[in-house]
Formats: structure tokens, sequence, C-alpha cells
């Protein structure tokens, strides 16, 4: 397992797109070693080789094809509705190149 | 006596013989909400709820939920009606549409009379995180004590009696330990029994529709009313929908109920515990037979940090679209990662932040083998244990909650068994997608406490079954803090 330290836990916020303070990279630093310790009660499952990763409780039986009808979409408006930033019916952010 | 009080059917049975209106039941609801004083609320829909009650002038004989007010988290989305999840990073938000669950209410013409508070995105568990603050116990006035979460404001709104049933979601025990704290009746369907379209997503492998009733009964009517296949949400089951009602009327015969010992041993508090033991030779005088069975003090010990990996993880990839840019507050920036990075750092609170570094870490290439997928083949031994449990048994039955609620502010050691088991084991029910119903069991030093039933998967009916059966054990039947009579 990677270790956790400060630079670590800036580095994956920062990833994720966003900062904290100094106090609350502290605060995550102390429940990381509280964690770290309740991480153990799963390490010290035996026989966790023989399963496999469960991702959903149970199959979903989704078998069925939709019919090929049209259907009416949302309007340029309503799609822009609760964007902040637009300009001539697009969502306007900053230059990516040039 | 008001009849806002009264079961859904005996409120519909004053509906039809027009001792009442749906607009009168309106009044007095929204009434209540506004004189509450436990910040339930993200919104009280006064104007279209009365605008709503108004036109419902004509009883419909067969449709139990006709005029009956109710809350939804404000995680449920709501077309035209801000959605805000709690959460800074969505205040101005209106969706588009309704969420299957609100579209059905409200073709039952049911009337949504507010939005709730819940904590921020639906993660926590305190109902102290959502960005309007704490949401308070009813039951405690001086209000030193939480109602639990996620879904806070529902549970206190149930628990100060302003509506007959609240919609809430559940991805460890978000309906059904704020249930316990808050003396009403928690119900977590069957993974996939309930349509998730349109409820803001926290972790889908975990998440759940699930409300909060205070009459046995009315825990059917809803689960009626809401259950079924939606083509918008493909993890919906396609099993028939039972008829909860009268399915659940039929006294099962001899039902077998195991009690997982070690979560019992793992409370301290000795009232909720004799509480417990009484109610199991109750349930034996009515029939039950009564199975003690050893869980696995391990597994069970792990349940906390596997929710935690599983859940953090799914959490982080989910809210990447929280951004500003698409809804939401948008901030300007130099590039559009400064846009994006302004929005979150601006829109989540610390907490959801630390969730979201959780997560990511658990999915750090160097990191996902020993956390991410070791939890994951955790989950999948946890839930075989919970099958074989229930192969021979049609229910297993523990306390709800280890105390009632807490105080808060109040520490608790996170490494105890208290903490690991007995205050987290309710997620058992989210790891196998298994229905679970919290059910109020008695009250000490006036702060109610609960229990919870969980059965087979889509056997909703006989899990409703020993709820009705429960609650003419306890007597406990309607209740909310401030109930005339009471």
């Amino acid at each position: 397992m990677k270790e956790i330290n400060l630079d670590v836990l800036k580095d994956a916020a920062h990833r994720l797109l966003f900062d904290m303070s100094d106090e609350e990279y502290e605060t995550l630093l102390s429940e990381f070693a509280v964690l770290t310790k309740q991480m153990e009660t799963i390490g010290k499952i035996e026989g966790l080789e023989d399963y496999e990763p469960m991702t959903f409780p149970f199959e979903c039986e989704t078998t069925y094809l939709r019919e090929d009808e049209p259907t009416t979409p949302l309007s340029r408006e309503e799609a822009l509705a609760n964007a902040g930033s637009t300009l001539d019916g697009e969502i306007k952010l900053p230059k990516v190149v040039g | 006596m008001n009849y806002l009080d009264l079961s859904i059917r005996d409120i519909h049975q004053a509906l039809v013989e027009k001792k009442v209106t749906p607009l009168e039941l309106t009044k007095e609801a929204l009434k209540r909400a506004k004189e509450n004083k436990d910040n339930c609320f993200e919104m009280i829909l006064e104007e279209e709820a009365l605008a709503f009650a108004s036109t419902l002038t004509e009883p419909e004989a067969d449709n139990l939920l006709w005029g009956i007010p109710y809350l939804a988290k404000d995680n449920f989305s709501t077309k035209g009606l801000p959605t805000t999840a709690s959460s800074n990073i969505l205040v101005g938000y209106k969706p588009l549409y309704d969420a299957t669950v609100i579209a059905k209410l409200k073709e039952k013409k049911a009337v949504l009379i507010g939005k709730t508070t819940l904590d921020e995105l639906a993660m926590g568990g305190t109902g102290t995180t959502g960005h309007l603050g704490i949401t308070y116990n009813p039951y405690d006035p001086k209000h030193e004590r939480m109602i639990g979460g996620s879904s806070c404001g529902s549970a206190a709104a149930m628990a100060a009696g302003i509506v007959p049933f609240a919609l809430g979601s559940d991805t460890g025990d978000s309906v059904r330990k704020p249930a316990s704290y808050g003396g009403v009746i928690g119900v977590k369907p069957t993974w996939g029994r309930i349509s998730r379209y349109g409820l803001f997503p926290f972790a889908p492998s975990l998440d759940h529709v699930g409300y909060f009733t205070r009459y046995a009964e009315d825990a059917a009517v809803l689960l009626e009313a809401l259950s079924g296949r939606d083509v918008m949400d493909s993890t919906s089951s396609v099993k028939d929908v039972d008829a909860y009602v009268a399915e659940s009327e039929k006294e099962l015969v001899s039902p077998r109920i195991a009690v997982l010992d070690d979560i019992v041993e793992s409370i301290r508090d000795n009232a909720i515990r004799d509480a417990f033991l009484d109610s199991l030779k109750k349930l034996e005088e009515a029939g039950a037979m009564i199975n003690h069975i050893r869980f696995g003090h391990d597994l069970l010990e792990s349940i906390y940090a596997t929710y935690i990996v599983i859940s953090c993880a799914e959490a982080t990839s989910n809210d990447a679209n929280l951004d500003g840019i698409k809804f939401g507050p948008y901030y300007e920036g130099k590039t559009y990662q400064e846009v994006m990075s302004q929005a979150r750092t601006k829109g989540f609170s610390e907490l959801i932040k630390r969730r979201f570094v959780i997560g990511s870490f658990a999915l750090m290439r160097e990191n996902q083998d020993v956390l991410f997928l070791r939890a994951q083949k955790n989950r999948a031994k946890i839930v075989e244990r919970t099958n074989q449990i229930l192969a021979d048994n049609d229910f297993i039955f523990v306390p709800a909650a280890p105390t009632v609620a807490p105080k808060l502010g109040a520490t608790s050691d996170k490494l105890s068994d208290e903490y690991l088991i007995a205050d987290n084991h309710l997620a058992l029910g989210n790891f196998a997608g298994l229905p679970s119903i919290t059910m109020p069991l008695g009250y000490e030093n006036g702060l109610p406490f609960g229990v919870n039933f969980m059965g087979r998967a889509f056997e909703e009916s006989k899990l409703l079954s020993i709820c009705r059966t429960f609650e003419k054990i306890t007597g406990i039947c309607g209740d909310y803090y401030g109930k005339e009579g009471k």
C-alpha cells in the first residue's frame, strides 16, 4: 500500500480537482491513522483469494430491447437552463488551445 | 385527534367519507412544518402544495395515497424545483425531470409539501453535515441530540409528526438508523425493487430508495405504490410486484428468526439489550422460532471498513460530474480545470472532500488490490455468510443501533466492537441488497430506540408481515414526539 503522507493526500485532492486548507489536510491525515487500523479488519479475513470482487448485490435481468421509436430530447434551452456560463446557445469555458 | 395522525388507510377512509379534505390535511401538515424548529427542511413547498391539494376534490376510493401529504429527501429530483442534496455545489439547480418515485406519487396524487435536509450528498450518518447545518432530534427539545442521517430531515419530520410518510435513501443505514433514533419505521427494500431513476447517486452498488412511516401497514402501502420495473433504471427488477398490503396481513406460521448473538453482545446499553431480549420472548409467545446464531466476530468487525472503502471509491467516481459547468454555481477561471476546481473547492464541505480522497486513495494503482478489490471480495464473503443464515431462517433480527440518539459532538472509540459492529451492522442489508426494516421497540429516558428485521431478497411480504406482528407486540403504533395524549 502506498505510504500515506501530506503530499500523497494533497496530490489526491488536486487530481480530484479541489483543494483543502492545511488544517483540513491535517484532520484527514489523522483520520487515515484510524482508518488504516480499521482497514486491518479486512486484512485479517482469511481465504478472500477464493472470492470474486462483488460489484453488485445480484445480477439484474435486463434483457429487453427498447422499441426503435423516436422521442423528443431536451431542447437546447432546457439543456442549458442550469449552466452558469453560456454563449450563443452553448456552454462557454476558457479557451483550451490558442 | 387529528386526521393527519392516523394510518394512511384511516386517513383515506376519512377522505373518502369527506370528513376531511386533502386541502385541510395539507394545511395542517404545512402548519406543523412551519412550527417545527428541528431544521428539517431545505424548502417548504407551501404554494405548490396548496395549489395541488385544492385540485383534489373527488376522492379516489381505490387509491390509498390520494390527497396524503408527504415529504421527500432533497436528493430526489423534482422537476422545476430546486434539488440541492444539501450541498452548496448544487445550489440553484433545478432538475428537468422528476425522479420515478416522485412521478409515481404525483400520479397517485399524494401531496409533496417539502424537501428535507440530508447529510451532504447523502454521505454521513449524523445529520450534521448538510449545508443548512445540524438537523435535530425532536425528542430532545434542548437540541443536544442528533436524529442521525443521512436522511435526517425526513426522519426528524416523521418523529415530529409532520406527515404520514417521507422518502429517504439508504446506502449504509441512512433510513434505518435515523428511524431508530426517531422512533419511527424505516424501510429499505430489496436492491432493484424500487427504481432509483432521479435519485442522486452516492454508491450505486449500495444505494436504495427507502422511506419512513409510523404504521407498519403504511410501509406495505408505500412499497406497493413505489415498486416495479422502470426502463429508466436498468438495475430495477423485472420481478412482479406483490400485493404487499394484502399479503402482509397474513400472519406467518412459526417464522424462523435468527438472532445474531455477536451483534447483541456488542451492545453495552443494558436497557436496549434487555428490551431486545424481552421482545424475543414475546415473539416466541407469538409463535416464532428463535435461533441464536454467531455470524463470526471478525467478519462483522470488517463491515465498516468494507463499507467505507467501497462507498467512498464509488462516490469519488460518481460525483466527478459535479463541476459547476453544466449545473450548480459557476466560478470564473483561466482554464477549465480552474473553473472546475473553484466550483468543487467552494462547493463541497470538508467531510465530502475527505471521503473523496479516501475513495481516490483506495483506487490508486498501488492500493487497488489491497484496498478496493479486497473490500469487494470481503463483501462477497460477508454476503455469503448472510445468505447462509437466511437459507435456514426467514429473518435476521437484531437491535438497530447500540444506543438511543447520541449527543451531538459526543466521541466514541472508532475501533471498539460497539462502533465497528453494533453501530454499523445495518450495512449488511446494503451489501447483500436484502430488504430490511427498522421498527420502534421502546424508549429510554424518553428517547426512542428500535430493532431491525432483515429478510430474503424480494420476500418483502413476509418481512412486512413480521413487522405488523411486531407492531402489535410492542404496541408502539403511530407515535411521534408531542403527540396528543402521549
